[in-house]
């Protein structure tokens, strides 16, 4: 089985972020890492190959620092990669960043596309629907567990009331979220192949892209303006001289929780 | 000049950590206090390679050098879970092995030292020959092809959970009826070895055991290098690698309770402010952060000497490291344990109970006298004096 592995780099949201001036995300001073959600995706991919037999290619648009993510990507275990890096692409909206990525897939011919549910950045977790509508596949989204079949893929797609298993033949998207299995550390040896896996990058003319279908200048929205999160208000304290518990719930209504 | 990790080394850093902050120190505290040994850690960092990384590739190890095997010490140790055999097994065993046993001995061990499957002790320690291991007193006596052991060992750690011990004997040379040192891989379970543990005021999972060998009868194929020439060499090669890891183990500690301290006194609030802000609190955390980095220096320093195959520089780099990270350890316990006050003495608060450990770390595996002797006569040119 041919797998394909979306994985981007992100700020790690275990630190301060921020956005930079031109409104996009700032990844210059950031800690970048692997978007957590797609180490499971890898995970997912090893999982299926070491079954299945296949090969295993990392997919990343991002800019050279990317780079990085990409090797520790491949430390866990895949075969390749391909980097998509144009200076155009910075500023691209979530439709532009599909388009690129399907065009990318589309050399790749993978009968599984896996990817993260959501990134810790944008986290607009539409991206593999996107994709699936470009390349005319079917999306199977949010998985909690994944079985292949010969080429019919199952998933349990997690809800807040339970799950519900819903099936495709391949080729197919699937999009899973980080109850579905544990991933790997790096073992040495993977860390030390990483390097010496091929890496093969791409740009938009390759992709036989326009630079102005993508980036700022393709953007189909655009972000004007933004503003910190408020700070916590201080809460309320109620202080008990006798009627304590009357107050409580006094707030407790106003607020409409009972 | 060059103080940065290769970006291989680096990234097995940030590995073998994430792997540590799994596992952590209730998880070894637990280990410990209920008898039994980190064997998920242990088997888990084989199965990952991390045990064999300083073995050669064609055994199955990651063939990286012992500045691999330091990033591994010193990152399981700075999350609270440190492995002591990694020193023993892979660091003193694998290198004496893959540098000075023979063909047969490298194809048998090391594969399953890199993975770590199986485990060696390592005992050299008698009640008479500690420091001076000169006056070993077990005795390996030639019987036809057979080799015969007999004598007394102490101290040795992790016999318990061992498949062999590397034991360290003298041979009579026939010709000049000189004793010579001479190594022996003693499977833990042959006839006339037998073990009691040592009561230790050390709270860990690995245990110190007194060995008695009475009339222990090996084959030929026991002996480290299959001739008793080998033995002096193959010694002293497990010597740099020993201290060097040992002194990774004390830094990561020291790194380890300044974590747990500075984290702790940034939140904790006495007067109303976090007691961090007290400069009596925060200087003496920052005095043993200094002396915690500046040990962990020579550390690297060591490996890169000793990987670069500059033994003899390497040697007197790897006594100041396990001089300087074995003190730097044990003021940075003793420092965040004071930052934590009545908290500091709890079990919970997981710095107290490396008291033990980092206290120890000053006598073994050489006490700090030793390395002041060593340096007085080796660096600064002073007779012997004893
Ligand atoms: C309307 C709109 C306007 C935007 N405008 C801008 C803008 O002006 N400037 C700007 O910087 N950003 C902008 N963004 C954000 C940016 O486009 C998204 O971050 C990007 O499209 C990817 O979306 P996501 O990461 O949120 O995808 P999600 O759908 O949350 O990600 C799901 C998965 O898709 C895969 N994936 C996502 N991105 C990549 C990638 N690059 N390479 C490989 N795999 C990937 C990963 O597997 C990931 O886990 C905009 C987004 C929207 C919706
Ligand atoms: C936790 C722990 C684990 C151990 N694990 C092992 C193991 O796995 N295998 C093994 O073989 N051994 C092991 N040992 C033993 C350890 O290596 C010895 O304890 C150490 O080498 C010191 O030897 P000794 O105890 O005989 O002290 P002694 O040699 O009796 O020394 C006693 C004191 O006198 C000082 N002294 C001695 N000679 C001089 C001198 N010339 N000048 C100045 N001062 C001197 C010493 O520094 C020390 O302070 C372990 C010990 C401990 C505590």
């Amino acid at each position: 089985m041919n797998i394909v592995v979306l994985v981007k780099q992100v700020p790690d949201s275990g630190s301060e972020r921020g956005l930079a001036g031109d409104n996009t995300v700032e990844r210059q001073s950031a800690n970048n890492v692997i978007n957590e959600m797609d180490e499971y995706a890898i995970e997912e991919a090893l999982r299926i190959q070491a079954a299945e037999g296949g090969e295993v290619t990392i997919l990343t648009m991002g800019p050279e620092r990317a780079a990085e993510s990409i090797r520790k990507a491949l430390s866990m275990g895949p075969d390749k990669a391909v980097h998509v890096i144009d200076d155009a692409l910075h500023g691209s909206c979530a439709l532009s960043t599909s388009k690129v990525l399907a065009a990318a897939l589309g050399t790749l011919n993978p009968d599984l596309v896996i990817a993260g549910a959501e990134s810790t950045d944008g986290r607009v977790q539409v991206m593999p629907h996107m994709i699936a509508e470009r390349l005319g596949i079917a999306a199977l989204t949010g998985a909690r567990k994944l079985t292949v079949d010969g080429g019919t893929l199952t998933i349990e797609r997690q809800t807040e009331e339970g799950y519900e298993v819903v099936t495709a033949a391949t080729p197919a998207v699937v999009s899973v979220w980080d109850t579905i299995n544990e991933p790997r550390y790096p073992s040495f040896k993977g860390i030390m192949a990483a390097k010496k896996k091929p890496v093969q990058t791409l740009a938009l003319a390759d992709l036989g892209i326009e630079a102005g279908e993508v980036g700022f200048a393709g953007a189909s929205s655009e972000v004007v303006e933004h503003a910190k999160r408020p700070p916590r208000q201080g809460g309320q304290k109620v202080a008990d001289d006798g009627n304590g518990g009357a107050a409580l719930v006094e707030f407790l209504s106003s607020e409409k929780f009972v | 000049m060059n103080f940065d990790l290769t970006q291989e080394q680096n990234d097995l850093r940030e590995a073998v950590s994430a792997l540590g902050r799994r596992y952590g120190h209730e998880y070894f505290i637990g280990k410990a206090k209920a008898g039994e040994h980190t064997t998920e850690l242990w088997a888990e960092a084989g199965k990952l390679g991390y045990l064999g990384v300083s073995i050669p590739e064609e055994y199955g190890g990651g063939g990286g050098g012992i500045t691999e095997l330091t990033v591994v010490c010193e990152e399981l140790s700075a999350t609270g879970s440190p492995l002591l055999l990694l020193v023993v097994s892979p660091a003193i065993v694998a290198t004496i092995l893959a540098r000075h046993g023979t063909d047969a001995q490298r194809a048998e061990f090391l594969p399953r030292l890199a993975d770590g499957s199986l485990l060696i002790a390592f005992a050299i320690t008698e009640p008479e020959a500690g420091s001076n291991f000169h006056r070993l007193g077990t005795v390996a006596r030639r019987d036809g092809d057979d080799w015969v052991l007999n004598g007394r060992k102490c101290f040795i750690s992790g016999v318990d959970h061992a498949d062999y011990v590397m034991v360290v004997a003298r041979t009579e040379d026939a010709s000049t009826g000189r004793l010579m040192p001479a190594l022996f891989l003693v499977p833990t379970d042959a006839a006339g070895l037998t073990r009691s543990q040592l009561d230790m005021e050390i709270v860990s999972p690995e245990k110190q055991w007194l060995l008695y060998l009475d009339d222990v009868r090996l084959p030929a194929e026991a002996l480290v290098g299959g001739s008793t020439d080998a033995g002096l060499p193959a010694l002293f090669a497990g010597l740099n690698p020993e201290r060097i890891t040992v002194a990774a183990m004390s830094a990561g500690t020291g790194r380890y309770a300044l974590d747990r301290a500075s984290r702790y006194t940034a939140t904790r609030q006495v007067w109303g402010r976090p007691i961090g802000t007290h400069q009596g609190v925060a200087h003496p955390l920052a005095h043993a952060a200094i002396q915690v980095e500046l040990a962990r220096l020579m550390v690297y320093k060591a490996a890169a000497l000793y990987d670069a195959g500059r033994d003899l520089e390497a040697g007197v780099a790897a006594n100041m490291a396990k001089y300087a990270t074995a003190d730097a350890a044990a003021l940075a316990v003793d420092t965040a344990i004071q930052a934590h006050g009545g908290n500091g003495m709890t079990t919970e608060y997981g710095v107290a109970t490396l008291l033990g450990a980092v206290r120890a770390g000053r006598i073994a595996p050489v006490s700090r006298e030793m390395i002041l002797n060593f340096v007085a006569q080796h660096v600064l040119g002073q007779e012997k004096s004893y």
